[in-house]
């Protein structure tokens, strides 16, 4: 008896897969295409936890590595770095409640954002996350934040999760946060327990301390009413348009996103020509008396700071049938269609950053300036600049280039550009939101070491084998 | 936006490589987000099963976007060993076109087949029995190799201004279907001719796995015929050759000089023109199979539903998946029924169970469909009625088959 036989008698043999076409084909990530191929050399697909579980202690008794993955767009983890188990999650799918009392839901690991979006909104309810187009799953989205398209001022998918059943290294399944008591009578109905909060432990974690299997997430009621506006600053104005953002995400806003005039031409708009940044702000109400003074509030705001009334921008960059985020993305921005070059994929320059918002204007001085010093920034090269607020005055930003990955020279550019900014930038205190392997497996952390000490001793404690995506927080190591 | 129109690999190239993986062309559920203002139209929301050979074999790989990241391999390794496992994934897509129906911006179904045309170019040995299917094209101008033309096309002119292309199914399985279509037609006051023993396959089966060349000299051929029978207008039963006439012939040999029609398109016209009147009552609970390839890939939803509901009697009741969203038969242009029958029989069962929960006659406007879900019922004995749509409207018009 082999791995993978036992593997087989866990899930049945048509769940299992050593084939070389089926396990390459999971060495992806988009946009880094098959520039990092890390192919499991197994892959294997469950249905339950109980499968899972028996999967984990099968790959201690082996001692060999497990990455989970299930439907990620965007960003996010890629393949296993070091080979071993794949976990595709694609088959837990099932939605295991829907509280439209509570405003509470919980779903299994592999369940799409699409899937559960929908029925939430069935029982009048969202999940104020932008990630239901690229249909990233449930799991894969709070242990990565996979969705890798923006978020609104709520914040990421994991500010939305409340709780978790996960299965740890040895096999063991546990529920954190409100999961912890999900079957009493009360349900999962809030993150925290009596003690630490342990959800944090399993979130951003690409798996490496437990297999996640259900997520549970708070919702919030779906308003009926609705507006959408965009304004527009020219170059010189930065500091102008970033007050602006300030400002607006400090009163109730659902959404505000800041965009270059490079982006929002690869999204096809046509704009003034001294627009070079646009600020889109969607704001809802219960009812239309209150929409119209947050309406209000926004133009007075934006109108302060001397932004130009930019219409037709706001409703729609996003939320347009039947577009959805990752085919309004999949149009490469114009200068990639230049007769001489053909740029043929996207490479996040820093993946993506989080920082102040006020600090746009010395984050967005610093990209340009490298980006034009390696000749990655004006046409006929092909980056742009996007930024949404993830909070009140914390903002993300993805900085995508398309290139040619088959011109060496451009690679090379590239990535001494990623290596230059992403040094001025660890040394500011950012962060990187899609910090995880395999995005940026060389870098070495220099900001954050005794959080990530701390993570590598629990890590030490939960997976003595080290089978759980192993690598991944390797990365604290200077 | 733009539209892959060709499958070759120049286009393929410049797009592909933009797909963000996101498996909404696969992933389980609904995949059209709301817009937080309402919810989504029915029309844009995909069923809760998608891709064919997803739920069959489960792992990405047999999804577009797990193919689309082989293909981006292969396409940029001339070395890139094409072991059985890869021509297994590849061909193991049944081209029911749902994948691109979701995501119209990357049309993933066309980078399968620019990776099938790759591979074909490359030598690849494709599974069996392709090579025989291509043989039989060549040496006999048809998939099954049969050298006597049908008893149903004899009695019909070899020339005229509507052509009436059966197609091979038809011509070798289905004779009564060729009967019904041209009586239909002829009592409707047409004068319908064929190209007699000057038809050859369309190409369909060799332009969808990969043999564009084959496809190109089928087209090339038929369409020197259609021009020396003096058409102006094709007509078809077949949904694959449907698709193969009006959409991949003028892609590769420009316009064509006559019209290609389906005959659920025609029927449609004629009962508008009153040239077709039903004279029988068919008290029929009947649902309709769109034909991947008359459907997603040919856009015609609604001439047979028209041509049904025109039938004094019949009650049509939609599957859950239907229209646009309508499941492949099991036939997977005919590539999955000829090479992987098993996994072409479950679906083929799937289809039937969803329509059986709908009516207790499943009609279809393709032969391909109504060849395999007929033999499938037979074989098991499943309590379903499967219907030509030409037999039902001859039945309705009381010309007796």
């Amino acid at each position: 008896m082999g791995i993978v036989s036992d593997l087989a008698e866990i899930v049945g043999p048509d769940r299992v897969s050593t084939s070389d076409a089926v396990c390459l084909s999971y060495a992806f990530n988009c946009f880094m295409g098959k520039g990092i191929v890390r192919k499991p050399d197994i892959v294997v697909m469950p249905e339950t936890a109980e499968e899972v579980s028996a999967i984990l202690k099968v790959a201690n008794r082996y001692k060999v590595p497990v990455t989970p993955k299930g439907a990620v767009g965007g960003a996010g983890h890629g393949g296993p770095l070091k080979g071993g188990i794949l976990l595709d999650l694609a088959l837990m799918d099932r939605i295991i409640l829907i509280d439209a009392t509570n405003m509470k839901a919980v779903a299994e690991a592999g369940c799409s954002f699409f899937k559960l979006s929908q029925e939430l909104f069935k029982n009048g309810l969202m999940l104020p996350t932008a990630a239901y187009g690229p249909g990233p799953s449930v799991a894969a989205s709070a242990i990565t934040p996979a969705n890798g398209f923006g978020e609104t001022r709520y914040g990421a998918n994991i500010n939305l999760v409340e709780g978790f059943e996960v299965v740890l290294p040895s096999g063991e399944t546990i529920r954190v946060g409100s999961m912890a008591y999900a079957d009493s009578d009360f349900g999962p109905y809030y993150r925290y327990i009596t003690g630490p909060d342990l959800v944090g432990l399993f979130t951003r974690s690409n798996g490496a301390f437990g297999i996640v299997t259900k997520v549970a997430y708070r919702c919030l009621h779906r308003p009926a009413h609705w507006a959408f506006h965009s304004y527009c600053w020219p170059l010189e104005k930065i500091e102008d348009v970033t007050k602006a953002l300030m400002a607006v995400t400090a009163i109730e806003v659902f959404d505000a996103h800041l965009y270059d005039k490079w982006w929002l031409l690869g999204m096809g708009f046509t704009i003034p020509d001294d627009c070079h940044f646009a600020l889109t702000v969607i704001v809802n109400a219960e009812n239309q008396q209150e929409l119209n003074g947050k309406e209000q509030s926004v133009k007075d705001i934006c109108q302060t700071y001397g932004g130009a009334s930019l219409p037709g921008i706001a409703e729609n960059v996003h939320i347009i049938w039947p577009t959805y985020f990752c085919l309004m993305m999949a149009e490469p921005p114009p200068s990639a269609h230049t007769p001489t070059k053909k740029l043929r994929r996207y490479l996040y320059l820093v993946d993506e950053l989080i920082y102040p918002t006020s600090k746009v204007p010395d984050v967005y001085t610093k990209v340009t300036e490298i980006c034009q010093k390696h000749g990655l920034w004006d046409p006929p090269q092909a980056a742009g600049f996007d930024g949404f607020t993830m909070s009140p005055q914390v903002i993300c930003s993805p900085i995508p280039i398309a290139l040619d990955d088959s011109d060496p020279d451009m690679v090379e550019r590239f990535h001494k550009a990623q290596g230059e900014f992403r040094e001025w930038f660890g040394v500011m205190g950012g962060t990187f939101q899609y910090r995880l392997p395999p995005l940026v497996p060389e870098f070495v952390w220099t900001n954050q070491l005794s959080a990530f000490a701390l993570l590598k001793s629990i890590k030490a404690v939960l997976d003595p084998n080290n089978i759980l995506s192993p690598g991944t927080f390797e990365l604290g190591e200077g | 936006m733009k539209e892959l129109k060709k499958t070759n690999l120049k286009d393929f190239k410049e797009s592909w490589t933009f797909c963000l993986h996101c498996a909404g062309c696969y992933y389980r559920g609904p995949n059209i987000p709301h817009n937080w203002l309402e919810l989504p139209p029915p029309e844009w929301s995909p069923p809760q099963r998608k891709c064919p050979s997803f739920e069959y074999y489960y792992f990405r790989a047999y999804t577009a976007s797990g193919r689309g990241n082989l293909a981006a391999v292969v396409f940029d390794d001339n070395d890139f060993p094409i072991t059985d496992d890869l021509i297994k994934v590849v061909y193991t897509c049944t081209s029911c076109g749902m994948c691109s129906e979701i995501c119209r911006q990357f049309q993933p179904l066309t980078a399968i087949w620019a990776l099938r045309e790759e591979l074909v170019q490359r030598g690849a040995k494709l599974p069996e029995p392709l090579d025989r299917i291509h043989a039989n094209i060549e040496k006999s101008g048809n998939i099954f190799g049969a050298r006597r033309q049908p008893k149903a096309l004899e009695e019909i002119p070899t020339t005229g201004e509507n052509i009436y292309f059966a197609g091979c199914t038809a011509r070798f399985q289905q004779p009564e279907v060729i009967k019904a279509t041209v009586e239909v037609l002829k009592t409707a006051g047409m004068d319908v001719a064929c190209l007699g023993d000057a038809e050859r396959c369309c190409g369909f089966v060799a332009g969808h796995d990969g043999n564009t060349a084959l496809l190109e000299q089928q087209a090339t051929e038929n369409i020197a015929a259609f021009k020396k029978a003096g058409a102006k207008r094709v007509i078809v039963s077949c949904a694959d050759c449907y698709k193969t006439l009006k959409i991949d012939y003028p892609l590769i040999l420009g316009e064509l000089p006559f019209e290609v029609v389906h005959v659920a398109e025609l029927f449609a016209k004629l009962i508008d023109e009153k040239k077709i009147r039903f004279t029988h009552e068919v008290k029929k609970g009947v649902t309709y199979h769109d034909p991947c390839f008359l459907g997603r890939h040919g856009k015609v939803y609604d001439e047979p539903r028209k041509v049904l509901e025109s039938i004094p009697g019949i009650k049509l009741i939609e599957m859950e998946r239907s229209r646009r969203w309508s499941y492949c038969c099991g036939s997977g242009a005919k590539v999955i029924s000829n090479c992987y029958p098993e996994f072409s029989t479950a679906i083929t069962k799937e289809r039937l169970v969803e329509g059986k929960q709908a009516a207790d006659t499943i009609v279809t406007a393709c032969t391909s469909c109504f060849n395999i879900m007929d033999k499938a019922v037979r074989k098991q004995g499943m309590e379903l009625e499967v219907c030509d749509l030409s037999t039902l409207v001859a039945e309705a018009m009381g010309i007796e088959l």
